[in-house]
């Protein structure tokens, strides 16, 4: 990064504003027209409203089934979340603290595992799950997100335990806790924060995610938002208002959550390849 | 190391691993994370394959046929129509989205205010739901009223029906293939750029070097090894990626948008043709693996 003379910082700043409002339009389009009405939407050819109203809002909330996508989708994105922290908590330890031949070969086949494409499990997979019964329960998606997750996770708490010093574990042990102790007791607590990113990750890359949830989901109480919102666009494809207030509502949990980790988003995109 | 070569007992003499007992403590923390791992990916590579070889519905399994479903694959008009736009869509999502993405870092790495908000502000179209960013460009483009159109017609141009013909509908899954993905590769290649020390600048400088040669003859090569990985693990997510062509045209229209990922789905889920399905699905993770396979093994020998 060069230092530069303010005229120019500043004809920078116009150019980044310009380029943010034409790549972001989409959104920002989006946004605006979400608080006007459909009749508006269809015949205005102004981008801001011209009496900005809460109707398309009102009708999501109160004539569609939206507050329900939204807890199924916290259900099964929470729940995928949880079971992979969990498990990649106790995986990335195993990975930094044991460096023999047979784990450093599972740390390599979690990195092959990520090339899989989904639609070459999802096949086998459903045919599995319709014999247990499984199809149409948060079970089937929660464990898919679980695992979707597991490699990027796993390999995210490898490299910060590696950052953690053994010294601590020795201190632990020597004052009389056992291995699950001193793993539980003095290296989980530092790994908080760590934790805490991985773990937003895991949330959104759920939250977003549309094709295992559309296999997974045929009933309609049990559809997540980006399912929900899929059917709406088909079956009322020129509700445009209601369609877009219910597209924003989507969006503002992920707005939120990726307020909070965008710091680290530096860090996890070289850590590995992350989404699609 | 040096102590180890004289032992002062005889007891060292023994290799001390050897007699250690088998420790199962790491293995019993490794165990959740290994069995989901084999049941959602290895179970399904094995049994998946075994479809593949069965002329078999999603609610009973079929007669096994060998290679009867792979080699009908050749045969099928939508699976070369779906083998080509994978091509094309994979080709042309990568290096737009690559450039785009260089571009965007190289010019989110200068001195420019409030550059955090910028470098939040452009990662927006990655983060966004699927499903969010289809609905907002399904308005731009393919509706009369849409912004788009209400460009064109304001210059004075009939509006386009961005989704109505095949040519077009390619263009437009390609154009929000490359705005969901660019933002990976810009933040990739951003942390990338800030690994690179100014002193190669400075020196750079110094023997005359004007801004394009400093550009070419360091942050290029800086940057091919990243991009590499890039283009590979891009290519990789493009074939596979189903949410774009699927929610934004549905394959549609005739199938001008269908690529190796949405046909597998429609045969499988729509059609209940599980031994097709299960082929194209495995042909297709064969055909990345030699791709990745031989791309990485060309970047070693360079």
């Amino acid at each position: 990064m060069l230092t530069q003379k303010p005229l120019v910082r500043w004809s920078l700043f116009g150019l980044a504003c310009l380029l943010v409002i034409v790549i972001d339009m989409p959104i920002i389009s989006l946004i605006l027209n979400s608080f006007r009405s459909t009749a508006e939407i269809l015949s205005s050819t102004s981008l801001i409203p011209a009496a900005p109203s809460l109707v398309n809002y009102a009708y999501v909330a109160q004539r569609t089934s939206f507050f329900q996508y939204l807890l199924n989708s916290l259900i099964m994105a929470g729940g995928g979340m949880a079971v992979s922290i969990l498990a990649a908590t106790l995986a990335g330890y195993v990975l930094s603290r044991f460096r023999t031949r047979v784990f450093r070969a599972y740390g390599t086949g979690l990195f092959l595992v990520q090339m899989f494409p989904v639609l070459l499990a999802l096949i086998p997979l459903f045919i599995l799950f319709r014999k247990l019964n499984l199809i149409n329960t948060y079970y089937s998606v929660i464990i898919m997100y679980t695992v979707a997750q597991l490699p990027f996770a796993t390999s995210m708490f490898r490299a910060f335990f590696d950052g953690i010093p053994h010294d601590l574990e020795e201190a632990a042990r020597i004052d009389g806790a056992n291995r699950l102790q001193s793993f539980a007791l003095v290296v989980l607590p530092l790994a908080g924060p760590a934790i805490a990113a991985v773990a937003i990750f895991a949330f959104l890359f759920s939250y977003n995610e549309y094709l295992i949830a559309a296999v997974f989901l045929r009933r309609e109480s049990l559809f997540t938002i980006p399912v929900g919102i899929q059917q709406f666009m088909q079956q009322y494809s020129t509700d445009w208002g209601s369609l877009m207030a219910a597209a924003v509502m989507a969006m503002l949990p992920t707005f939120v959550l990726f307020l909070f980790i965008q710091k680290y988003m530096m860090y996890g995109a070289i850590g590995s390849g992350v989404k699609g | 190391m040096s102590t180890r070569a004289i032992p002062s007992h005889s007891q060292e003499l023994r290799p001390p691993r050897r007699s250690l007992p088998f420790d199962a403590f790491p293995f019993i923390l490794l165990l959740p994370s290994a069995l989901l791992i084999a049941l959602i990916n290895i179970y399904p590579f094995a049994t998946g394959f075994y479809y593949s070889l069965q002329s078999g519905t999603l609610l009973q399994s079929g007669d096994f046929v060998g290679l009867a479903n792979f080699i009908q694959l050749f045969r099928m008009a939508d699976f070369r129509h779906a083998l080509w736009f994978s091509a094309i869509f994979a080709i042309f999502s990568v290096f737009g989205s690559w450039a785009i993405g260089l571009l965007l870092a190289l010019f989110l790495n200068m001195d420019i205010p409030a550059r955090g908000f910028f470098r939040v502000a452009l990662l927006l179209p990655w983060i966004i739901p699927s499903i969010v960013s289809v609905v907002s460009w399904r308005w731009l483009i393919s509706d009369q009223s849409g912004l788009v159109n209400v460009m064109l017609q304001a210059i004075g141009l009939k509006p386009i029906y961005f989704l109505s013909t095949g040519s077009l509908a390619t263009f437009s899954v390609i154009v929000v293939k490359i705005w969901r993905s660019f933002p990976f590769m810009m933040l990739s290649i951003l942390a990338a750029l800030q690994t690179l020390n100014r002193e190669s600048y400075e020196a750079a400088a110094i023997d005359g070097a004007g801004r394009w040669q400093s550009f070419r003859y360091i942050t290029m090569p800086h940057l091919l090894p990243i991009s590499f990985v890039l283009w590979i693990l891009m290519t990789i997510w493009s074939v596979n990626d189903f949410e774009t062509p699927w929610l934004l045209t549905q394959g549609g229209p005739s199938n001008a948008t269908e690529n190796l990922s949405v046909l597998a789905y429609r045969y499988t889920f729509n059609l209940n043709d599980v031994g097709i399905g299960a082929a194209i699905s495995f042909f297709t993770m064969l055909l990345l693996m030699i791709f990745a396979i031989t791309l990485l093994s060309r970047q070693r020998e360079t």
